[in-house]
């Protein structure tokens, strides 16, 4: 019987012959003390991952790769009872969306991706930019900090449809309490904006967003602060660099992996979202607030148009792909240097 | 007259004290639609209408009258069951996947945790058809019936937040010092044992905090039981849906809903903070 000894434990430095599985993966997910890979040890982390292997695939991938063969069917109202067996449209779908200017879902589809691209920009921008900010102002050591910084997090702890409710009832153009603070108590503007309807929707949902991401780039920010080797600040100061200086050249260097890696899931989250405007808006929230997801989920179950939908959700998978490669060109000197 | 000059330590002190007054108020900022949440759903209609509040006299009509305007407590329970459950199994099978990445290194365990970060990558709606249309599927060609019923939504779950389960966990058994199980592998334990009666009990803290964060996320899922529902397994999320759809000027019963959708994760949240807080800031630190 091999069961692993310590002996066989201590040897997580030398270098085995075999070829690592995956040498680039992301942000060195190496265990602490790895144990040698022996065949009986491999097997007891085969078992170990076996149930969620076989769950996640069953559920979560098999049904991904069912997307991705229904985009090319005609899968519609009238073809709908022969389900996968609906009649092949080779890449119809993918014509209409792209090229048919014809097509009012081709229009559709175009005005859905620059609002989604808009409302990412600001959300994960704003996220970032304000979560940076409330970390830094809740590291200063201050009377009644734990409590400041548990309270921060409650926006987070507010379910986005809660979130979408209550900033829907605060929109509102006459009695709102956003158009109360601004026009009646403050004075800042003179005519009540009217933020359910038009162009002022967009911001009617990026704000809510901004709102309950902040206390999560917050924390993640916080932690990173709070990891900062001190000495680095101390020899800065002692240098005559003032806090813009060390904010500049210290903080934000150091603070660039957990940087990346909130834009990086920052934006895929932004780009799936829905919650927050299907409940705000209903499905259809209209030419200015109309996102990716609500577009998908309202031509698929309303209309019924599957193969749209699919290829849709294939289209927008790929715009994520692009966008992983982007990141990845960006950041991969300092994904490499936290390992 | 002339100012006395503020000597250096007098001007890092006013700097320091105005941080801190500034620290309040975005706190401030921060916490103000949640007060005026709670506020609102303890006012009468014509307040609400006119936008006079009397914070003074508050009146919880709202939460009386909430329940029998939509099925709210179908909603709720519905709510309660699918997410305990999807959050209970989520955390059982990261339990497993997330130790074996851990403290294993074995092949196809890189590509495996690249998985799970690429099935973030996967948008919904992508898997939400082919889902939907096995379910209907399914019902027609078997008794298996999981289009708008709870079993179906907590299989749906429990898949959606699996891989965010492992990641979280696996910091927490990163945390755990190895020499609990080494001394147990000597003493001849199996490394099934070792898991199972040290490593597991000493993670309580992590696994409890993993059912939180599921639990957080189930509870906030809109897209799939929007789509995967007609009636008897709808949860909250669709019952504001509907509130706002059908009852839209009744904003005080639709405060009161928010309250009662929020409180439960609010509790769960608070009493597990600590831990959450570790394992979030754990995993975004140390990778």
């Amino acid at each position: 019987m091999s069961t692993p000894t310590l002996s066989d434990i201590d040897v997580d430095v030398t270098v085995t012959d075999e070829p690592d599985p995956a040498p680039a993966q992301a942000r060195g997910r190496r265990a602490r003390r790895p144990r040698r890979r022996t065949w009986r040890t491999n097997r007891f982390a085969y078992a170990l991952v076996a149930p969620a292997v076989c769950f996640m695939v069953l559920v979560h991938l098999l049904p991904a790769a069912g997307g991705i063969l229904l985009s090319f069917k005609n899968l519609n109202t009238f073809t709908f009872s022969q389900l996968y067996a609906a009649p092949w449209a080779g890449l119809q779908n993918y014509r209409s969306i792209l090229f048919d200017a014809d097509n009012p879902l081709h229009s559709g589809f175009f005005g859905a991706v620059q609002n989604t691209a808009v409302y990412t920009f600001w959300t994960v921008g704003l996220t970032l930019c304000g979560g940076m900010a409330i970390a830094l102002l809740v590291k200063r050591p201050m009377r009644g900090q734990k409590v400041v910084r548990t309270l921060m997090l409650t926006p987070w702890i507010v379910p986005s449809y809660v979130v979408a409710t209550l900033w829907q009832f605060m929109w509102q153009s006459d009695v709102g309490i956003v158009n109360k603070v601004l026009v009646d108590y403050t004075h800042l503007l003179h005519d009540r904006p009217v933020w359910l309807l038009g162009p002022k929707t967009m911001w009617a949902i990026i704000i809510p967003s901004v709102w309950r991401g902040l206390p999560f780039a917050m924390l993640i920010f916080l932690a990173g602060l709070q990891a900062m080797p001190r000495e680095l600040y101390d020899a800065a100061a002692i240098d005559g660099a003032g806090p813009i200086r060390r904010f500049r050249y210290i903080t934000l260097p150091l603070m660039r992996p957990l940087i990346a890696i909130q834009l990086l899931f920052g934006v895929i989250y932004a780009a799936y979202q829905f919650a927050i405007p299907y409940i705000m808006f209903g499905s259809n929230p209209g030419d200015d607030a109309d996102l990716m997801m609500t577009l998908i989920v309202r031509q698929s179950f309303s209309n019924s148009l599957f193969g749209f939908g699919a290829a849709a959700s294939t289209l927008l998978m790929f715009g994520m792909l692009v966008w992983v490669l982007i990141w990845y060109r960006a950041f991969r000197r300092d994904l490499e240097a936290t390992r | 007259m002339t100012a006395l000059p503020m000597s250096a330590r007098t001007r890092k002190r006013v700097i320091e004290r105005g941080l801190d007054v500034l620290t309040w108020l975005v706190l401030l900022v921060m916490i103000a639609p949640v007060l005026w949440l709670v506020a609102s759903s303890m006012q009468t209609d014509g307040n609400l209408a006119r936008g006079t509040y009397d914070l003074l006299h508050p009146t919880f009509r709202a939460f009386r009258d909430m329940w029998s305007t939509v099925e709210f407590s179908r909603y709720l329970v519905n709510s309660v069951i699918i997410c305990t459950a999807a959050a209970l199994l989520a955390t059982a099978f990261a339990s497993t996947a997330g130790y074996a990445l851990a403290r294993y290194k074995f092949r196809g365990g890189g590509t495996f945790s690249i998985a799970l970060v690429g099935t973030q990558l996967i948008p919904g709606s992508m898997f939400l058809l082919p889902v939907f249309l096995g379910m209907v599927w399914l019902g027609r060609h078997t008794p298996i019936h999981l289009f708008d019923t709870r079993v179906g939504m907590i299989l749906v779950y429990t898949a959606f937040f699996t891989p965010v389960a492992i990641y979280f966990l696996r910091s927490f058994f990163l945390a755990i010092p190895t020499e609990l199980e080494d001394a147990a592998l000597v003493d001849g334990c199996t490394p099934f044992a070792a898991f199972w009666r040290i490593v597991l009990p000493n993670a309580l803290p992590g696994l409890v905090a993993t059912f939180v964060y599921a639990f957080l996320f189930a509870w906030d899922e809109l897209l799939f039981v929007a789509a995967l529902t007609e009636h008897n397994a709808e949860t909250l999320p669709i019952g504001m849906r509907n509130f706002i759809g059908n009852y839209s000027q009744d904003y005080g019963q639709l405060m009161a809903a928010g309250v009662v959708s929020t409180l439960p994760v609010m509790l769960a949240f608070f009493a597990t903070q600590r831990w959450l807080v570790r394992g979030l800031q754990a995993g975004a630190v140390k990778g």
